[in-house]
Formats: structure tokens, C-alpha cells, sequence
């Protein structure tokens, strides 16, 4: 009796003794992969001298807010960053207004092709941005579309919609059918009970692809910039080269950009997270 | 309900079929009326840039006969310049080894990742997740703070690496062509293995904690258990998680275009970056066209193999 009270006290030793190494690595593994972000930030809190000197510095010596407050009191740069608003919001409309049905339709319905359906938005799902810039700036050239931020925006939804579709589908999928049915017995409608009863069923896959089709056209760079020449119309990604030349070796100024582009991604991870990762997971892999 | 109604009330049978066959072309109507807008946006937008790039790929269009519209069909002329270029061969072997490198870390070091995670500690869930931010970063971002962070003088990675002993003078990283490789290398390894190691851990998950309960009964050692349990019943995971890793590292262009500029003297030019010199720094648009479209055929191999493994799964 006291023998095997004796072992289970030795296991689950050694059961905390390996919960405290394996905590250990995972903290230098997470050391190592977020020290990146720590250098964005605390580079944007250095004074100009400490960014570009040749002495390293490991943490801001004299913490100053300047590369922040010079880059929000640049017009250009606040104008960037609206632009970047409203190319993210606008491309995530547009996705959610053409993704989520479709998503609804192929998860819900049993019609004819609905495998070439699927097919179709996995294939252009893989399509690279560098491979329709040259056609897409030529056919937007001729209906007016450059200088636009509805260029970009169409460019940009037509990589998040199949990413909806492929997510949305099984969890419209999963949803019990008696629940529209009730729905549907009590005098709603299709487009009443697609509103009123599915979407709210799958809160938690509605948050995930709004969250990835808002950062999809945040983190836009490629069609942005080639589909709006004009700095002006252009968001802070599409703007980093003109604002390295702007601030040339002031690197406390560039990182102050740069985490000023992070931080929605950040917060949202934050807040976000089960939302985001499980989204992830979905939208690549089939489970 | 109604298969119901059918087998209570046979007399009923035909008009009830009839009824059913209305319900079901009604439901069909419905069906379509939620896909086809999505679809049919997916077909304008992208479908047709996508043909229309197959045809410019095939013409001479570049800034002077797109204004006159006088382009005309030069056949595979195009393709041909493109391999007889120097400059373009140059790429494409850039675009295999930056993509053949990425995949060979990301893969091994997500899955030695994703097999550490799958042990039960405190720790295990929160740093998983953390790690993931930057994927989720812009690419841009990521590339600027490359370009800092592998700066010869103020860079943080050569103070580290002399720190540690490890080099004796400070690395010109990004002024050298092979150097510069390996820096792209490293910064898109940062973005690459914590979503290897994610997609592998939803696969490491799906395996009954029973089969290594009674391996280990049996007396199988971590190695004959991770050769005969973990990896047969991984494949299917590993298999798309490198092919979507080869789609998603060959791709590349956001990272080359800030972080070097494809420099030095092309060394880190990829088919995205080339394609995009070619149509918007000199305005050649059907070879850029064309060098998009080598891109593409390379994608679609390797797609076809994704599609057939996701339909099978799909069964």
C-alpha cells in the first residue's frame, strides 16, 4: 500500500519534471519566433541615431515616441493608412456578399455540378496574384479601373471568396436541417431563414472569415500597387518603397510604419485567436 | 416526410411524386440562385483575366501596340526568347532552389514542432499559438524588418552571430548573391514553419492516443512507433501540407520585391518578381504574360496532385 503510494508520487514527479522541460523549450521556441516582432517594435522606439548606429542596441536606451509622431504627422502617411481602411473593408464586403451564399448554396443544396462548383474555387484558390497582374491591369485599364480602390478590392475578393466557400461549407453543413425546416414550417422565407437562422448557427465561421478576408486586402501589396500608380490612392503597403526613400536610413521611422501595419493583425490575433487558427486549419487542409 | 406520405396513401402515389419532382426543381432554383453570383463573380474576375493572359502570352503586347492596337499573334515567339534568355533561366533556377530549400526546413523543423506540441504541457496551447503570428503579418512588414534585421552594420542577426562567436567579421548578407538567397531563405522559413507545424498538428491530433498506448505495451521504442503509427497515418496530411507548401513558397513576390528587389543582379529574382519587371519596368506585357505562365503550368502539376488527394478525401 505505502510501495505504490511511494510510485505514484515518483511519477507524477517525473510527470512535473517533464512538464517543466518541455515548458522550457517551448518558451525559447517562442522566444526565437516572436524576438522579430519584439525588434519592429522596440526599433520604433529609438531615437534616430540608436536605430542606425553601429553599435546594436537590444532594447530602446533613450525611448522616444518621435519615429511614431513624425510618421502620424506626415499627410501622406495618414492618407495612406485610410486608403488601407477602406481597400480592406471594401474587398471583405465584397467577399462576404458573394462568398458566404455560395458557401451556403454548395453546403446546403444538392444541384447538378455542384462538384465542379467546389472544384473551380479550389483551383482559384491556388492562383498567384503575380500571375493575373499583367491581364487584370490590362482589362482594368480599358474599363477605367486604375486609380481605383474598387481595382484592387475586385482583385483581392476573388482570392478570398474561394477561401469562404472552402471554410463556410462544412460548418453550413453541419448545421442540423430541422433547424431550417422549423424555420421554413413557421413561414420564413429562404433569404429570411438563410439570415435569420443559418448565419447566426455559425457565429464562430462567420467571425474566422471575416477576420481572414479583412486582413486578405490589409495585407495587400501586389494589386494595390500595380493598379494604382498614384501614391496618393495607394495603402501603406503599397507605399513602404516611397517611405524608404522618404526616410532613408532612419529605421526607427520605417519599423514605426511597419508596426503601425502589424497592429490590427495583432490586436485581432489577440482577441481573436481560436477564430483565426481553427480557420486556418479549415480552409487548408481537409479534416 | 414525404416517402412517408407516399407508402401511407399509394392512390396518392403520382400526384405526390409529381409534387416531390416540383419541391426538388424548386429546391434546385434555390441552390443556384446562392452559388451562381459567387461563381459567376470567380468566372468574370478571374477566369477571364486568366484566359485573356493565355492569349497576350501569345501576342506582342507591350506599351506601344497595346495604346495603337496593333498587336498581332507572334505563336510560342515569347516562350522561346524567355528560355533563350539568360536572365529568365537564371530565375526559374532561383524560384526551384528558393522553393526546394523552404519546403526541406519549413517541413522538417514544423513537424519536429508539431510533434513537441502534441505532448500534454501547460505550455503547449498558448506558445503554439503565439508562434502563428507571423503568419498572419503582412508579408511586406516581414520583408522590411528582413532587410533590417540582415543589414551588415546596424543589423541585429550579424551582432548575434559575432556575439556567439559564430562569424568573426560582419556578413555583407544581402550584397552577396548566394548570402542573399539564404536571408530570403531564413525570413520566409519564419513565416513557413509555424503554418507547416499547425497543419501537421491537425493531423497529429486525429490519431488514437490508444494505438501508441498499446504499441508501447508491445514494447515498440519511440522510433518503431513513430516509423510504423505516426507516419502511415500521417500521409495524407504530409502529402498536402507539402504541396500546399510548394504552391504557396513558388508563388512568392511580396517578400523578394521589398526585401532585395530580386538584387543582387537578380539573384533572388523569383518568376513572380521577374514577371512583374517585365510588364511594369518595361512595359514587354505578353512576356510577362508568358513568364506568368510558366509560373502557372508549374502550379497546375503540382495542383492536380492536391485536387486528386482532396476529392479522394472528399469520398
Amino acid at each position: 500500500m505505502e510501495k505504490t503510494a511511494a510510485k505514484a508520487t515518483f511519477a507524477s514527479s517525473k510527470e512535473k519534471r517533464k512538464n517543466y522541460i518541455n515548458g522550457a523549450i517551448a518558451i525559447l521556441i517562442a522566444v526565437i519566433f516572436l524576438f522579430p516582432i519584439y525588434w519592429l517594435v522596440a526599433m520604433s522606439f529609438k531615437s534616430d541615431a540608436e536605430s542606425f548606429g553601429k553599435i546594436v542596441t537590444y532594447y530602446p536606451h533613450e525611448f522616444t515616441l518621435k519615429p511614431w509622431i513624425e510618421n502620424f504627422s506626415d499627410a501622406e502617411f495618414v492618407k495612406s493608412l485610410k486608403n488601407s481602411m477602406i481597400i480592406a473593408l471594401l474587398s471583405m464586403t465584397l467577399s462576404m456578399t458573394f462568398g458566404v451564399p455560395a458557401a451556403y448554396g454548395m453546403g446546403r443544396y444538392k444541384v447538378p455540378g455542384s462538384k465542379g462548383f467546389l472544384l473551380t474555387f479550389l483551383v482559384t484558390q491556388m492562383l498567384p496574384a503575380s500571375l493575373m497582374l499583367t491581364p487584370m491591369y490590362l482589362i482594368f485599364n480599358k474599363l477605367n479601373l486604375l486609380g481605383t480602390y474598387l481595382g484592387p478590392a475586385l482583385a483581392i475578393s476573388s482570392g478570398s471568396i474561394p477561401f469562404i466557400v472552402v471554410t463556410l461549407r462544412p460548418y453550413f453543413k453541419s448545421v442540423p436541417t430541422a433547424l431550417d425546416d422549423a424555420a421554413r414550417i413557421d413561414g420564413c422565407g429562404v433569404f429570411r431563414s438563410f439570415f435569420k437562422i443559418m448565419i447566426p448557427a455559425i457565429k464562430t465561421g462567420i467571425i474566422t472569415v471575416v477576420v481572414i478576408s479583412f486582413l486578405n486586402g490589409w495585407n495587400d501589396l501586389a494589386y494595390s500597387m500595380t493598379f494604382n500608380v498614384k501614391p496618393e490612392m495607394r495603402p501603406l503597403t503599397a507605399n513602404i518603397y516611397k517611405f524608404q526613400s522618404k526616410w532613408g536610413t532612419k529605421w526607427n521611422c520605417i519599423m514605426a510604419y511597419g508596426t503601425i501595419l502589424v497592429l490590427p493583425v495583432i490586436l485581432l490575433f489577440v482577441f481573436l485567436q481560436k477564430y483565426i487558427v481553427g480557420g486556418l486549419t479549415a480552409g487548408a487542409v481537409k479534416e | 416526410m414525404l416517402c412517408a406520405a407516399v407508402s401511407v396513401l399509394p392512390w396518392k402515389g403520382c400526384e405526390i411524386v409529381r409534387a416531390r419532382s416540383t419541391i426538388a426543381a424548386k429546391r434546385r432554383r434555390e441552390g443556384y440562385t446562392f452559388i451562381l453570383p459567387g461563381f459567376a463573380y470567380m468566372l468574370i474576375i478571374l477566369g477571364y483575366p486568366l484566359i485573356y493572359n493565355i492569349i497576350l502570352s501569345f501576342k506582342n503586347v507591350n506599351v506601344k501596340t497595346f495604346a495603337s492596337g496593333t498587336s498581332v499573334f507572334v505563336g510560342f515567339q515569347n516562350y522561346i526568347e524567355l528560355f533563350q534568355n539568360e536572365t529568365f533561366r537564371l530565375v526559374l533556377k532561383n524560384t526551384f532552389v528558393f522553393t526546394i530549400f523552404c519546403l526541406l526546413f519549413q517541413f522538417t523543423i514544423g513537424f519536429i514542432f508539431a510533434l513537441f506540441f502534441s505532448q500534454k504541457f501547460t505550455l503547449a496551447g498558448p506558445i503554439r499559438g503565439m508562434v502563428l503570428v507571423g503568419y498572419m503579418m503582412p508579408m511586406s512588414v516581414t520583408a522590411l524588418l528582413g532587410k533590417n534585421m540582415f543589414d551588415v552594420s546596424s543589423g541585429v542577426i550579424n551582432d548575434l552571430l559575432m556575439k556567439l562567436h559564430l562569424i568573426n567579421a560582419p556578413v555583407e548578407w544581402l550584397l552577396g548573391g548566394g548570402t542573399a538567397m539564404a536571408a530570403v531563405i531564413a525570413v520566409n522559413c519564419w513565416v513557413g514553419i509555424p503554418f507547416n507545424m499547425l497543419l501537421l498538428t491537425s493531423g497529429l491530433t486525429g490519431i488514437s492516443q490508444e494505438l501508441y498506448e498499446s504499441a508501447s505495451v508491445d514494447g515498440a521504442t519511440w522510433g518503431q512507433r513513430f516509423r510504423y503509427i505516426t507516419l502511415p497515418l500521417m500521409k495524407p496530411a504530409i502529402m498536402s501540407v507539402l504541396m500546399l507548401g510548394f504552391i504557396y513558397t513558388f508563388k512568392a513576390f511580396d517578400l523578394m520585391f521589398i526585401m532585395t528587389s530580386g538584387g543582387p543582379l537578380n539573384a533572388t529574382d523569383v518568376l513572380g518578381t521577374y514577371s512583374y519587371t517585365l510588364s511594369f519596368k518595361q512595359y514587354e506585357f505578353s512576356r510577362g504574360s508568358a513568364t506568368a505562365m510558366v509560373l502557372f503550368c508549374c502550379l497546375f502539376v503540382i495542383g492536380l496532385f492536391y485536387l486528386r488527394l482532396i476529392s479522394k478525401e472528399e469520398e
